[in-house]
């Protein structure tokens, strides 16, 4: 593609008083920008009409010298054919720099000019990345419970094929189980019947959901838009996207026998026996009956979280004896009870009802006694020891645990130079992770999805519900946290449009979230690669498969097109249309930094633009300054970061580097999961080959920086800038 | 101590407003709002706890449920809508029907007050603490007003009580004591109590 480059400087927001536009303007020249136009208001509609004009003319490559790119989006977007540079002025050179010298200033502006033309120049237009053949279109959801169900309806009734897979000979999971629902309706007064009946009748009416019962996945290969699943009953089956929806297994109460009693006597039962009971009318003749909360949940020793179902089925469960025998006494023992939303509704009925909650502590209460029971129990609220005696049953509220695999990744640490050391946290990782499947994935990292705790399958929950770390596989229902029943139902709904979604998505050649409709993907000059298995390892999502030659397989439409892949790679072979290693490290050599005795030091933040650049924005615009020595450079995630680029930093004279991203570790914000993590372990081993070249390891620093972190901006800068002072200038400059 | 329960059941029944403490949740709003919270053992939470654990004898004999000053804040504050103020004095009159006084001052006050309205329609400052402390009896009547009367003394200074008000009720002067159709509103609690009679019987 030929490129027609022009600049557009906006004068608005105290641009225009605060620099010098024709030095803006040469600086930008240097770097490719000959041609510019100025505008008072350049997002204004006459702005934005002068670049139209331009842009209708031939104009394809525009260096929009104005405000964040996270501002006036909108207004300075052309199609993707255009490309466009924004080079933020106002919040990066005139808002933050309320304290610096006015040359300082210019000399901010004019490296930010010189950034985005190199950026521009050395950019092309993405050209989508489209799938061999026909795209799948087919929605495959794994697991007949609530949520699957309504998965299943709710894609089919978007347009979808469904393929239903049920391992049980019927679908219905664990539904089947269930007696009555509590109340679901306003006023939440009346228990409510079991809802599988109709559910059933809509899947097997709909002409788009084809069930298959009694089968079990054998094998997924492939990626969103072209899954080919091999079933047990011989069926292959292609799919644009999987849902699973797996759902749950009670805890095993043989495990509270020692805590609970649990099998000392007939009348000590679990919620689901007893809902059992109830389904076949066996609840007659109870008088006096007392349920225990978080019998084995929140429990270092069982399960350590709470099941988000157990209070609201006790609270049903007690209304099953209330009316049966409405003078029964029904106790229900807890530690804290947990009815979030309309659920309070239903503990409150439990209460109209009668039914008393004695609140516990952390100590299990005693039960003993077989026919006729005797429970002991602290009671908190009366700050005494209680009994209850002549109980006829005593239920005990377990918890679930998900049908999934248990995944344990070994430490990213273990990517490091002591292979032995490595070997060993693999080999520790191996040992925990359990050996089953069900999705029986072909790919590199693993047949499963991959678990943070708990073998819940894991993903950035906060901004991505239903994600997991395999794109355009989504997890619905208890099997991806635990929750109630009315979730499930709505979960399914919501991974049924994700599921859709990542479809279109690979229809269309583009990123799903965090980067939507990213056209741009990772391509690999592969006759540079030499097999080091960098980006199979590391790659967050799975993406990248292996030949037997140990040569990487990139699958795009698995890519969420975070550049892991790009920032581990040591010979440095791949590469975006409009992100790259050169273009990084272009705009880095394109910093102009001055003589070691005009003491103005040089300093590059690499920025995640998914927290840290938003945060420096907002930092910005709430008045806070900061040296004017520093120069930021957004990075699509930390994990991105490519070694070679701190080289080039330091030996272009550089003083120092600040890698400016999301909090890592278990309570990780990193919209890419690992890159944060990544780029502080990569981080940690340059500070050998730093010490080599008689450099400070100070001069480079991982700071946290988080969404609403606006705060600690200036605060983080000016802290290193005075480290920088005391180590003081790069000795490579000039050379 | 073992759960029963009886009592909780006799509350619901038989108090006022008794069943509404079922929808309590224990969270303590109405204790840590209530300006007597210093001077209860217990506080409204623990009573309902109490009940629901089905101590009688410590429910019923409890100063705490006569401290309640009617000032409402629990009420409006409960998060449950529980009508704190209105079953707190419900279990006060409940021990008192029993035959139990769980503080002799507060049920002696209350009678005064009581009387007082019965007898001239309007709650008077000389005649309810006249009736107050004559219960004990002349003698004693006397020391207990001599014991207030930097009270008393106070309350005139600021003329909410005035010397004609001493004139002693029996003695009919136009616009002191009386209320117009006195007569009427006797008859209206009259039949009142009956109505509450027949209840609890």
């Amino acid at each position: 593609m030929s490129k027609k480059v022009c600049g557009y400087l906006c004068k608005g927001c105290g641009i225009g008083d605060a620099l010098d536009l024709g030095g803006l303007k040469k600086a930008a020249g240097e770097q490719g920008v000959k041609e510019f136009k100025e505008h008072d208001v350049l997002c204004s509609p006459e702005g934005v009409a002068m670049i139209q004009a331009d842009v209708d003319a031939g104009t394809n490559a525009l260096l929009i010298a104005a405000c964040s790119s996270r501002a006036k989006t909108d207004e300075f977007s052309f199609g993707n054919q255009v490309l466009v540079e924004r080079v933020s002025l106002r919040e990066q050179v005139v808002w933050c720099s309320a304290e610096a010298e006015d040359d300082d200033r210019q000399m901010l502006g004019e490296d930010y000019m010189r950034m985005g033309g190199v950026k521009l120049t050395k950019s092309e237009p993405p050209a989508p990345f489209q799938l061999e053949g026909e795209v799948a279109k087919a929605v495959l959801v794994v697991g007949g419970g609530i949520s699957g169900l309504n998965a299943a309806i709710a894609a089919a009734e978007a347009g979808s094929q469904v393929y239903l897979v049920e391992k049980e000979a019927e679908l219905g999971g664990f539904l089947r189980t269930i007696n009555k629902l509590g109340p679901q309706t306003a006023p939440y007064r009346e228990l409510e019947d079991n809802p599988l009946p109709a559910l059933l009748e809509k899947v097997s009416g709909h002409a788009n959901i084809k069930t298959f019962t009694g089968a079990t996945v054998d094998k997924t290969e492939g990626a969103p838009g072209n899954f080919t699943i091999s079933l047990s009953n011989g069926e292959s089956l292609r799919a644009g996207a999987i849902i699973q929806a797996t759902g749950w297994t009670p805890y095993d109460p043989e495990k509270l026998a020692g805590d609970l009693a649990y099998g000392s006597s007939p009348n000590i039962v679990t919620n689901v026996q007893f809902e059992q009971k109830a389904k076949e009318g066996g609840l007659g003749g109870i008088n006096s009956i007392a349920f225990i909360q978080c019998a084995g949940s929140r429990d270092a020793n069982h399960l350590p979280y709470c099941s988000a179902f157990c209070c609201l089925v006790s609270c049903k469960q007690a209304m099953y004896v209330k009316q049966a025998n409405p003078e029964a006494s029904v106790y229900v023992i807890y530690k804290d009870v947990r009815t979030p939303s309309q659920s309070e509704e239903v503990y409150r009925e439990a209460q109209r009802q009668g039914v008393i909650f004695i609140r516990r502590d952390e100590a299990y209460p005693t039960i003993t006694g077989s026919d006729k029971l005797s429970l002991e129990t602290m009671d908190v609220l009366l700050n005494e020891k209680v009994s209850l005696e002549e109980l006829d049953m005593v239920v005990l509220a377990t918890g679930m645990k998900p049908n999934n695999p248990k995944v344990v990744e070994a430490p990213l640490v273990a990517f490091g130079e002591d292979q032995e050391a490595a070997k060993k946290l693999v080999e520790e990782a191996k040992a925990q992770t359990e050996d089953w499947s069900v999705l029986n994935l072909q790919y590199r990292q693993g047949p499963n999805l991959p678990t943070l705790k708990y073998a819940m399958p894991d993903s950035h929950f906060i901004c991505f519900p239903y994600e997991t770390r395999r794109t355009g596989i989504y997890t619905s229902g208890t099997v991806r946290r635990p929750m109630r029943l009315t979730q499930a139902q709505d979960d399914g709904v919501g991974a049924a449009m994700k599921a859709i979604q990542a479809i279109r998505a690979a229809e269309a050649g583009c990123a799903v979230h965090p980067r939507s409709g990213d056209e741009s993907f990772p391509e690999f000059a592969m006759q540079r690669c030499t097999q080091c298995k960098r980006c199979t390892e590391e790659c967050p999502f799975g993406a990248i498969n292996e030949d037997e030659k140990a040569n990487p397989l990139p699958n795009p439409t698995r890519c969420r097109r975070c550049g892991v892949c790009m920032g581990a790679c040591p010979e440095r072979i791949i590469s975006f249309k409009n992100y790259s290693v050169d273009i990084v490290g272009s705009q880095i050599k394109a910093i102009e930094v001055p003589e070691e005795d005009e003491e103005k030091p040089r300093v590059v933040v690499l920025a995640c633009e998914n927290d840290a650049l938003p945060a420096i924005d907002m930092a910005a615009r709430l008045g806070k300054s900061w040296s004017a020595f520093v120069r930021f450079i957004p990075v699509r995630c930390l994990g991105s970061v490519n070694l070679v680029w701190i080289a080039d930093a330091l030996s272009s004279g550089i003083d120092g580097l600040i890698l400016m991203g999301c909090r890592r570790g278990d309570d990780y914000q990193c919209h890419f999961i690992k890159g944060s993590e990544l780029a502080n372990v990569r981080m940690s081993k340059i500070s050998e080959t730093l010490q080599r070249l008689v450099l400070e390891s100070d001069r480079i620093k991982v700071a946290e920086v988080g969404i609403t972190d606006h705060d600690k901006v200036a605060g983080i800068i000016n802290e290193f800038m005075e480290t920088i002072d005391s180590v003081g200038p790069n000795p490579y400059k000039g050379f | 101590m073992d759960y029963n329960q009886t009592f909780a059941k006799e509350v619901y029944e038989k108090v006022d407003s008794g069943d509404e403490i079922k929808v309590c949740m224990q969270c303590g709003v109405c204790g840590a709002t209530c300006p007597l919270r210093g001077e209860m053992k217990y506080g409204p939470r623990q009573i309902w706890s109490l009940i629901r654990a089905g101590r009688r004898d410590e429910v019923l004999n409890n100063p705490d449920i006569m401290l309640c000053t009617s000032c409402y804040t629990c009420q409006v504050r409960c998060p449950r809508g529980v009508p704190i103020m209105e079953v707190m004095h419900g279990l006060a009159h409940y021990a008192l029907a029993q035959g139990i006084v769980p503080r002799a001052e507060t049920a002696k006050f209350g009678k005064a007050f009581w009387e007082g309205i019965y007898d001239t329609g309007r709650v008077d400052e000389a005649v309810v603490p006249i009736k107050y402390c004559l219960q004990d009896g002349l003698v004693a009547g006397l020391k207990k007003s001599l014991g207030m009367m930097d009270i008393g003394l106070a309350l005139m200074k600021a003329k909410r009580m005035k010397p004609k008000m001493f004139i002693p009720p029996n003695i009919f002067i136009p616009g002191v004591h009386k209320i117009k159709g006195v007569k009427q509103l006797q008859r209206m609690l009259d039949k009142a109590a009956a109505i509450d009679a027949a209840k609890e019987a």
